[in-house]
């Protein structure tokens, strides 16, 4: 059979074996994706419109308004990023370097610091493709993929045959899953389910790595030293490991030290690899991009030739200080993402949404620019939540708009 | 799991034949096969049987849900995730590149697939529970997150 | 009907832990703003036997409150098969976010994960609308 493959966007795991049916040049049919993709791959029933203060605008004049707004501010952020090409990405960057912008995206608060330490070669690391082919103890950390990323067991770590893995998931695989609740992903890793209590993890991580330098474990929680070595022992003995690590982990954490520590007497001892489950599809390419024009990957603020960086510049810390004057919204929802007591304040400040579909934060925005949807409107780059760079081609024609196009006109504008 | 036995259990056991088998485990079997429906029973539909007809009724949900192996697939509560497409021996004989290393599949032969989010069955008489040399297979039950594959 | 009706709905502290929903997730990508994105959202699932005890029942709704926010949504009793006293399930949306904290030491990320409120029977008050 010959087929045409598509990449699906709807989420950081960019399944590049998508089958599309079209019908009046709209997509009508998605084969091999998993409901999330197909759901992003439709067109959403609300698609975006294109107004100012609320009344239908054209483009054109949005774009107009959009360089307007960033040019009069006195301090604007651009941010989002998560659903957007690397190409539009790095518009936004010279958009942001152009007004002296405060830049960050919504990694801030989810994969960030893991992404950072992994760019950083703190965190040893691998592609997924490895997984499939070598894995044979695969961990989720506070990940219910099941929910978040629900091909992720099935096209690479846990069902496949893989190169050296041929005999299949019973005899060739250990999936493994520590979280605070038995999501539905714990359900099929079955007795290698792991329960610890909310804020524990650090206290297990610390005790894994105890019990993996041969000292006694022990956790205040009701998991006995017996149990803790149980894990430390498959953890040990795997040929090839893997910990996918999820928000879960990532939000319990004060800082990541403990978790690096755990990788390094991983490695000490045996093979271990750690990936970050990106949600977004091409959140990892933003932080990438960032980082190869500064050296950071998120939160920063351009000033002439300065790059600024530091919490203080995060999305959050702007809008709870009140730093911030003007918002520039890329394929992101801060009014639902972020916390009501945070987001309350985009409110007060002019903010330009673009983005395929009406959201809370265009509904609520100065300026809201519709965008085509990245994947079935339009192709570009994405980077794969385990660094790998992904190309992807669009499945129909559209009238709209690419957010880098728009990005580019609004540059053009300033 | 239901099992042909259970079935005798409800039905009236007195081998009548008025359903046009020869005994009332065969009419059972057949039953859950999906060969023929509860309504094929005269006597169930009796007063004195009215509680173990509700039971059958309940028991084998109505053909056309469920496949010719006794495969039902809830389509409400699938997510799409293609454990069970990558999991499935058939699959991956059939197809070890594709379905099997967790690709698209890429032979008519397989299966399951997942079609708009949601699998779907084709060739159910090569499942391992179908036919002469069945198998109690439960690849793609043990598998599927949120249990949306049964075997009745 | 126990003695909760007479009384002003009492009110109980519990922790509440986010997660993600696929069948959630999907409504948000076909619409953020939809009925059936509300539907999925505005739920708490709490421990059976914490149902009991607070006199909450299965189908009505609950008043969720904090220092941050207070929201409106429905009450179901989750179906894990393990008990889990004092903690309610959200999937994360606006209606958990709406009782995250905005205090983050200036670290520039919210606590999520840790949400504590007191919930009481909602009468008859209406969901929580973001959709106006
Ligand atoms: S797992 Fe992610 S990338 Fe793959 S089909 Fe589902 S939503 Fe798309
Ligand atoms: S394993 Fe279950 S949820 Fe996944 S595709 Fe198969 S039936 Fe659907």
């Amino acid at each position: 059979m010959e087929n045409e493959y598509y990449v699906c966007t709807g989420c950081g795991l960019l399944c590049d074996d998508i089958e599309v049916e079209l019908e009046d040049g709209k997509v009508s049919k998605v084969n091999n994706a998993c409901l999330k993709g197909v759901a992003r791959l439709k067109e959403c029933n609300r698609p975006a419109e294109c107004r100012i203060d609320g009344a239908p605008a054209s483009l054109e004049d949005a774009i107009i308004e959009a360089a307007r707004i960033l040019k009069e501010a006195d301090s604007p952020v651009l941010f989002g990023m998560g659903n957007s090409t690397s190409q539009a990405q790095k518009n936004a960057i010279e958009v942001a370097k152009r007004t002296g912008a405060y830049f960050d995206d919504t990694s801030s608060f989810c994969q960030g610091p893991v992404v950072e330490a992994i760019l950083e070669n703190k965190i040893r690391t691998c592609t997924l493709d490895e997984v499939k082919d070598k894995a044979d103890v695969i961990v989720y950390w506070g990940a219910d993929p099941s929910n978040s990323h629900p091909r992720h067991l099935s096209k690479y770590t846990y069902f496949p045959r893989g190169k050296e893995r041929q005999r299949g998931w019973e005899e060739d695989r250990t999936a493994i899953c520590i979280d605070v609740r038995k999501s539905d992903t714990a359900t099929i890793c079955g007795d290698k389910f792991y329960q610890i209590p909310p804020q524990a993890d650090e206290e297990l991580l610390n005790a894994l790595a105890n019990g993996l330098s041969g000292k006694v474990p022990k956790v205040s929680f009701g998991m006995g030293p017996k149990k803790i070595l149980e894990l430390a022992n498959m953890l040990k003995k795997a040929e090839f490991g893997v910990i996918c690590v999820g928000l879960g982990l990532v939000y319990s954490l004060e800082e990541i030290e403990p978790l690096v520590r755990l990788m390094d007497k991983l490695n000490e001892v045996s093979n271990f690899h750690l990936i970050p489950m990106v949600g977004q599809y091409n959140m990892r390419g933003s932080n990438h991009n960032l980082h190869e024009e500064t050296g950071y990957i998120n939160r920063v603020k351009f000033t002439g030739n300065d790059v600024e960086h530091g919490a203080h510049c995060s999305v959050v810390e702007l809008l709870r200080a009140r730093t911030v004057d003007a918002a520039l919204i890329i394929g992101s929802d801060p009014m639902s993402s972020l916390p009501g007591s945070i987001a309350k304040e985009l409110l007060d400040i002019s903010v330009i949404t673009i983005d395929p579909c009406n959201t809370l934060t265009s509904r609520k925005a100065k300026v809201s620019i519709p965008a085509a949807t990245a994947g079935s409107e339009c192709g570009g780059t994405a980077v794969r939540m385990d660094g790998v760079e992904v190309e992807f081609k669009a499945m129909t024609e559209t009238d709209r708009m690419c957010d880098a196009e728009i990005l580019e006109r609004i540059m053009g504008e300033l | 799991m239901t099992n042909a036995l259970e079935i005798y259990q409800l039905l009236p056991k007195t081998n009548c034949k008025q359903c046009g088998k020869a005994t009332c485990m065969a009419f059972a079997a057949a039953l859950l096969s999906r060969e023929v429906v509860v309504d094929d029973c005269p006597p169930l539909k009796e007063d004195k049987f009215k509680e173990n007809y509700e039971k059958l009724s309940e028991i084998i949900t109505p053909a056309g849900e469920a496949s010719e192996s006794g495969m039902i697939v809830h389509t409400e509560k699938c997510i799409g995730c293609g454990n069970c497409v990558v999991a499935c021996p058939v699959n991956v004989a059939e197809d070890p590149y594709g379905a099997g290393s967790g690709n698209a599949p890429t032979s008519d032969n397989v299966i399951l697939r997942v079609e708009d989010g949601v699998v779907r069955l084709s060739n159910v008489s090569q499942c391992r529970r179908f036919g002469k040399n069945k198998i109690l297979c439960n690849g793609c039950i043990v598998t599927c997150p949120t249990k949306a594959i049964e075997f009745v | 009907m126990g003695f909760g009706q007479f009384l002003k709905a009492p009110e109980y502290d519990i922790k509440i832990i986010t997660y993600r929903d696929i069948f959630q997730s999907t409504a948000l990508e076909s619409s953020g703003c939809g009925d059936e994105y509300a539907e999925r959202s505005a739920v708490i699932l709490l421990d059976k036997g914490d149902m009991k005890k607070m006199v909450l029942k299965d189908g009505r709704k609950a008043v969720l409150k904090n220092n941050f926010g207070r929201v409106v949504v429905h009450l179901r009793p989750s179906d894990y098969d393990e008990g889990h006293e004092g903690i309610g399930y959200m999937t994360n949306s606006p209606w958990s976010n709406a009782l995250v904290s905005s205090e983050t030491g200036g670290s520039g990320v919210p606590k999520f994960k840790m949400i504590t409120a007191s919930i009481s029977d909602a009468k008859d008050e209406k969901v929580t609308s973001f959709d106006e």
